[in-house]
């Protein structure tokens, strides 16, 4: 078993809940969650549907904020950020990858991959050469001007991953990469994925694939909206 | 949100990403673009196309009336409809109406700040040189006429006081007169003969322009009515030679006629003296004459009312501009909104992408003001070409005033910000989760 590394988390959630109101009822998505994520973590998050993944995920990436407890994103605490700021937080230390790419329809592939740089105010120049650098490194460099309907699933999901590494965020989220795919393509993005760990990125994939489970070195199991499996937290 | 906050956050490099980014998304549906930008493209045309119509068309009544002369009262002799006192005229036998010398002297002598007085009368009969005929009418004035009411003599020169203190038989003819009369000669140096007597002809004038633009609008009907066919002798002349009354024999009647004065302009010395001077000349008339044997004639009267005219026109070109702009920016707004529910899902991922609710009102706002902008560039565009297509084959006179299209312009572009507002804020404020989650 992983053992928890020695260094400062990246993510931490201290006591996280989010409830919904629907009409009388509270519905309590997640609670109590208590989670620390340590640089260079390859986490996969699995459970079964209703079982608080994309709760987690909303709130992980900054989309949403938990209704109690905090989250500290690099070291600072992100739960009580104005709409402004938190927008500014997922454009620079957030990479978002969807299961259905999620690509501008009317923008190139070296286009798709500067809209994070345009909303940090990268400019123009710098832009071009890191979105054309990281588009080579996912094997699309022939293929900048092309737009994403004349592309393949596979090739898509590619620029999808250039574009979240864009702003070299500190940790990336991989919404069901590969359920769109057939297993070929799907390998070769969980390849991608294996090698951007093994430079040292953190990799936060929610999934349903145990298949995919056993590629990363951390496993995190929700069920009614709690943390019922966490691989660090097992004893040896 | 607040629009101020957007405001802060705008720069010239975001601006022109931005405005980079609209085009590809107005290019993606480009039918659906132009269509949408059809109703200010219509909008901006139409009501610059009728502005320049009808610039051009109170232009030319204001030029008529301002070579009447904005300082001048014209009086007219009119003879009178009113049969009243008919039975008197009847026994003796002479018909007395019009202006006299006397009204003149009272206007001079009482009326303040007028300045000069022209005075005329008309004899009408048959002008000749030698076998050459034209049925016109010898005008008595003075040598000042010319100058009093904007008409430029084209040749020769206007008779001088000297020929009006010793009567001298010389003559001035219209343009129109001048070429019935003389159609291969220099007319200049002949004569003309009325009834017995022999005028020289010393210049040529342009024709009264009101009479010209008569002329013009009824081509070939110059000769009809003798009207334009004018020959200009100095008053004492034509005194000298056809007296105090005019006796008519025309179609086997016979009528006697006595006027004085058939035409009379007052000019008065400044503007802002005209109405007070008009409204005291009007009341001496009213005294000296009791029939209505006159005419009043105020050309400033005449252009302050063609300039309301003007305003309420204006005033409803401007309601029709409002509308069809309103019914454009409604139906920009219109499509608009389908765009953000369209594009809900883009919308989504560029919050989570990093956009601030402030990125994504400038894209969707540029993008509707860009929309709008197109359609009123169209608009100017078509709007200034139809009134030169007008122009070249209607014959009709069209002004186009530079502001008109600056400014249906810049109401189209206010129209998309407006009118994209609302749209625009509808996308920021979306939900991001639930934009990410539309299909």
């Amino acid at each position: 078993m992983a053992r928890r590394p020695d260094t400062d988390p990246v993510i931490e959630l201290r006591g996280v809940e989010k409830h919904y109101t629907m009409g009388e009822f509270t519905v309590k998505a997640l609670q109590g969650i208590n989670l620390k994520i340590h640089p260079g973590d390859y986490i996969s998050i699995l459970g079964p549907s209703g079982g608080g993944k994309s709760t987690m995920l909303n709130i992980l990436g900054c989309l949403d904020q938990p209704t109690i407890g905090e989250y500290f994103l690099s070291g600072s605490d992100v739960s009580r950020l104005s709409d402004d700021d938190l927008s500014k937080v997922r454009g620079k230390e957030l990479g978002f990858i969807f299961q259905s790419y999620n690509l501008i329809q009317q923008l190139t592939v070296v286009e798709n991959i500067e809209v994070p740089l345009y909303y940090q105010g990268v400019s123009e120049k710098e832009s071009r050469e890191i979105a054309t650098d990281l588009a080579t490194k996912v094997g699309l460099g022939t293929r900048l001007d092309h737009r994403p309907n004349e592309l393949s699933g596979g090739q898509q999901q590619r620029v999808a991953i250039a574009r979240s590494l864009s702003c070299d965020p500190a940790v990336i989220l991989a919404d069901e990469a590969t359920g769109n795919l057939d297993s070929k393509s799907g390998g070769d993005i969980l390849r991608i994925f294996d090698e951007l760990n093994a430079e040292g990125k953190t990799l936060i994939m929610i999934t349903h694939d145990e298949a995919m489970a056993e590629r990363t070195s951390r496993v995190i199991r929700l069920k009614d909206g709690e943390i019922a499996f966490d691989t660090y937290d097992q004893p040896d | 949100m607040k629009l101020i906050d957007f405001i802060n956050g705008a720069s010239f490099y975001r601006l022109k990403r931005a405005v980079i980014l609209g085009v590809k998304s107005l290019w993606m549906h480009k039918l659906r673009s132009l269509l949408t930008a059809m109703g200010i493209v219509f909008g901006v045309c139409s009501v610059i196309a009728m502005l320049a119509i009808g610039e051009g068309a109170s232009y030319e009544a204001q030029q008529q009336i301002k070579d009447l002369g904005s300082q001048n009262v014209i009086l007219e002799s009119v003879k009178p409809t009113n049969n009243t006192t008919a039975g008197e005229q009847e026994r003796s036998l002479i018909l007395e109406y019009g202006l006299t010398f006397h009204d003149i002297a009272q206007i001079q002598a009482t009326v303040p700040g007028v300045e000069i007085t022209v005075p005329s009368r008309e004899v009408k009969d048959f002008l000749w040189n030698r076998s050459n005929s034209v049925d016109g009418v010898v005008v008595g004035t003075v040598s000042w006429y010319p100058a009093m009411r904007n008409r430029e003599v084209t040749r020769g020169r206007f008779f001088n006081e000297l020929e009006m203190a010793s009567s001298a038989p010389v003559c001035v003819l219209t343009q129109s007169l001048a070429r019935q009369l003389f159609p291969l000669e220099e007319p200049i140096g002949r004569t003309v003969r009325m009834r017995t007597s022999y005028f020289r002809v010393i210049g040529v004038i342009e024709n009264d322009p009101a009479v010209a633009a008569a002329e013009e609008s009824l081509e070939g009907s110059t000769q009809s009515s003798g009207e334009g066919m004018e020959m200009m002798v100095p008053l004492s002349t034509l005194k000298d030679h056809f007296g105090d009354v005019l006796f008519k024999y025309r179609s086997g009647s016979f009528e006697a006629v006595k006027v004085e004065l058939h035409e009379v302009t007052v000019r008065i010395a400044k503007p802002e003296q005209v109405k007070p001077a008009a409204f005291a000349i009007q009341h001496i008339l009213e005294r000296n004459h009791k029939d209505v044997d006159y005419k009043m004639i105020v050309p400033l009267d005449l252009l302050q009312r063609a300039e309301r005219t003007k305003q309420i026109f204006n005033i409803v070109l401007g309601s029709i501009a409002a509308i069809s702009l309103l019914v454009g920016g409604i139906g920009i707004m219109n499509i608009m909104l389908a765009t953000v529910t369209e594009r809900t899902r883009e919308i989504g991922i560029r919050r989570a992408l990093g956009a601030r609710k402030r990125d994504i009102v400038s894209q969707f706002l540029i993008e509707t003001v860009m929309l709008s902008g197109a359609g009123g560039l169209l608009g100017v565009l078509l709007g200034i070409a139809i009134p030169v297509v007008i122009t070249h084959f209607a014959e009709m006179k069209t002004v186009i005033e530079f502001w008109a299209p600056a400014m249906a312009f810049s109401i189209s572009v206010m129209t998309g910000v407006l009118f994209g507002i609302y749209p625009a804020f509808r996308a920021a404020d979306m939900n991001p989760v639930e934009a990410l989650r539309h299909e």
